[in-house]
């Protein structure tokens, strides 16, 4: 039996990397950590019939309590075995207007609490390997003016995810990072309200990149920051 | 079933630096660690007993909740001499058989202690060959040593628990020294002690130097092996 530790699957690229990776049958359990419920049973609604559930009411900007939903976790399926760390939180604001709550918020759910997540599910990986997916974000490979706190936590992930990829490399669990570019979910939405969706990136284009990264086998493109951007539409 | 002794006592006087050798980073954790981990994955290993100073213990037991060691880990206390730690260590051991290693060998891998544990005779230690020339002498050269006929020793080494005690117990009556194990065993029990090849990337971390390399060898003869 292989567990998988997803966050943000309630929506957006969270829910269709959810999907359809059940529908690969490389985990028998998946938890979804989150705080929207109704979002996560929709999401595991549409995930295989075949797979266990569990879903967690968690709330990311508080992560104190991360360690001991991790040892749930193990404590009920007995492994982990992957983690998708790929919530996600924006308040996009120029440097005067934005506020010190504004960029402690973005960074505790953008790089602290997956950081925890990393570090506690590790602590169950270490002895047969395991892999890990961290979603930052175009946004954090370039100056974004009046996305400070976002651009910034993502920019933190890529370095988060490089530096955790040589320390658990022995461990045999690798690490990965997509840096997505403008995709159709809420999010994108704050970051850009007049965008039409229709012409960007849909979820399930990159819940496939994220799909074909973590699912069967293994794969040397870890540590690397992988971007996965739509160059014509 | 192996009581594990993990020689932690050094105090690293020779790095000339404030924290011993066994705390200082290496590959981003502590070099302890790396031993640690190591022996909490061996099935044929039941407890660790960690021979250190006092003032370490909180150290180290805090590591072993970081790190997730799940194996039972005892504390023994470090002796005046490399010697008596092992005597201490020896003392706090549950079981018949003992596998002593040491904290500043980072790099002896799982393979290692299985090839060790598997060996023929209850007594084994891992021995390589010695690449350069060794004379004796102190300023002046005072005789040639054959090469071929030399073994350097590396821990870990595996011994009958009774069998070293014993050998102990006697050294300690004649005040005699001893730099590891098996060469005490040797002198006291003429005990059949084999020689399990070990490896060059098995390096003790002495010096400074050794702290920079030891961060290549992590890095092509660790970090790769999976
Ligand atoms: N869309 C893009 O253009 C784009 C581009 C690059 C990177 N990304 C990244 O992709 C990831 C997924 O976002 P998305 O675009 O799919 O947007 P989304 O549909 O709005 O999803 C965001 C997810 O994050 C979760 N989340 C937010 N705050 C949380 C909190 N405090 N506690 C727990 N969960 C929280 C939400 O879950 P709950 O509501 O259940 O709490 C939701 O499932 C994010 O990391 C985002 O930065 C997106």
């Amino acid at each position: 039996m292989r567990t998988c530790v997803i966050t943000g699957a309630s929506s957006g690229i969270g829910r269709a990397s959810a999907i359809m990776l059940s529908q690969t049958r490389e985990y028998d359990n998946y938890a979804l950590i989150g705080r929207n419920i109704k979002g996560l049973e929709e999401t595991a609604q549409n995930m295989a019939s075949d797979i266990n559930v569990y879903i967690i009411n968690a709330d990311l900007s508080t992560p104190e309590n991360l360690p001991h939903i991790v040892d749930e976790i193990a404590e009920k399926y007995g492994t982990i075995d992957c983690l998708l760390n790929i919530a996600g939180y924006t308040e996009p604001a120029s440097i005067f207007s934005t506020t010190y709550e504004n960029i402690q918020a973005t960074y505790t759910i953008n790089c602290f609490s997956p950081f925890i997540l990393m570090r506690e599910c590790a602590k169950y990986m270490k002895k047969k390997g395991g892999k890990i997916l961290n979603i930052a974000s175009t946004a954090g490979m370039s100056p974004r003016p009046g996305w400070v706190s976002y651009a910034s936590s993502k920019a933190a992930m890529i370095s988060i995810s490089q530096t955790l990829t040589e320390e658990l490399a022995e461990y045999g669990i690798k690490v990965y990072c997509i840096s997505p570019g403008r995709c159709a979910t809420n999010l994108r939405k704050k970051l850009a309200p007049d965008e039409d969706p229709s012409t960007i990136m849909q979820p399930e284009d990159v819940a496939r990149i994220i799909c074909n990264l973590i699912g069967e086998g293994g794969n040397c493109i870890d540590g690397q920051n992988i971007v996965v951007r739509q160059k014509i539409k | 079933m192996y009581s594990a002794i993990l020689l932690a006592g050094g105090k690293g006087t020779r790095m000339q630096k404030s924290v011993p050798k066994q705390y200082l980073l290496l590959a981003g954790k502590p070099v302890i660690i790396h031993s640690l981990e190591r022996l909490d994955e061996l099935d044929e290993i039941s407890e660790i007993v960690v021979v250190c100073e006092r003032e370490y213990t909180a150290t180290i037991t805090q590591l072993l909740t970081q790190y997730n060691i799940a194996k039972e880990v005892v504390f023994a206390l470090a002796g005046q001499t490399r010697q008596e730690s092992v005597y201490n260590g020896l003392k706090k051991a549950k079981n018949s058989m003992v596998i002593i290693h040491e904290a500043a060998r980072p790099f002896a891998t799982i393979n290692d202690f299985k090839r060790l544990i598997a060996a023929n005779s209850e007594n084994a230690l891992l021995g390589y060959s010695i690449p350069y020339t060794v004379v004796e002498g102190d300023k002046k050269l005072d005789g040639i040593l054959d090469r071929s006929k030399l073994i350097n020793v590396q821990l870990p080494q595996k011994f009958s628990k009774s069998e070293l005690l014993q050998a102990h117990e006697k050294a300690f009556r004649e005040g005699c020294k001893f730099t590891e194990d098996a060469s005490l065993l040797f002198y006291y029990e003429k005990s059949n002690i084999e020689i399990v090849e070990g490896s060059n990337y098995n390096i003790k971390l002495t010096e400074a130097l050794d702290m920079l390399i030891g961060e290549i060898i992590y890095k092509e003869y660790i970090a790769r092996r999976r």
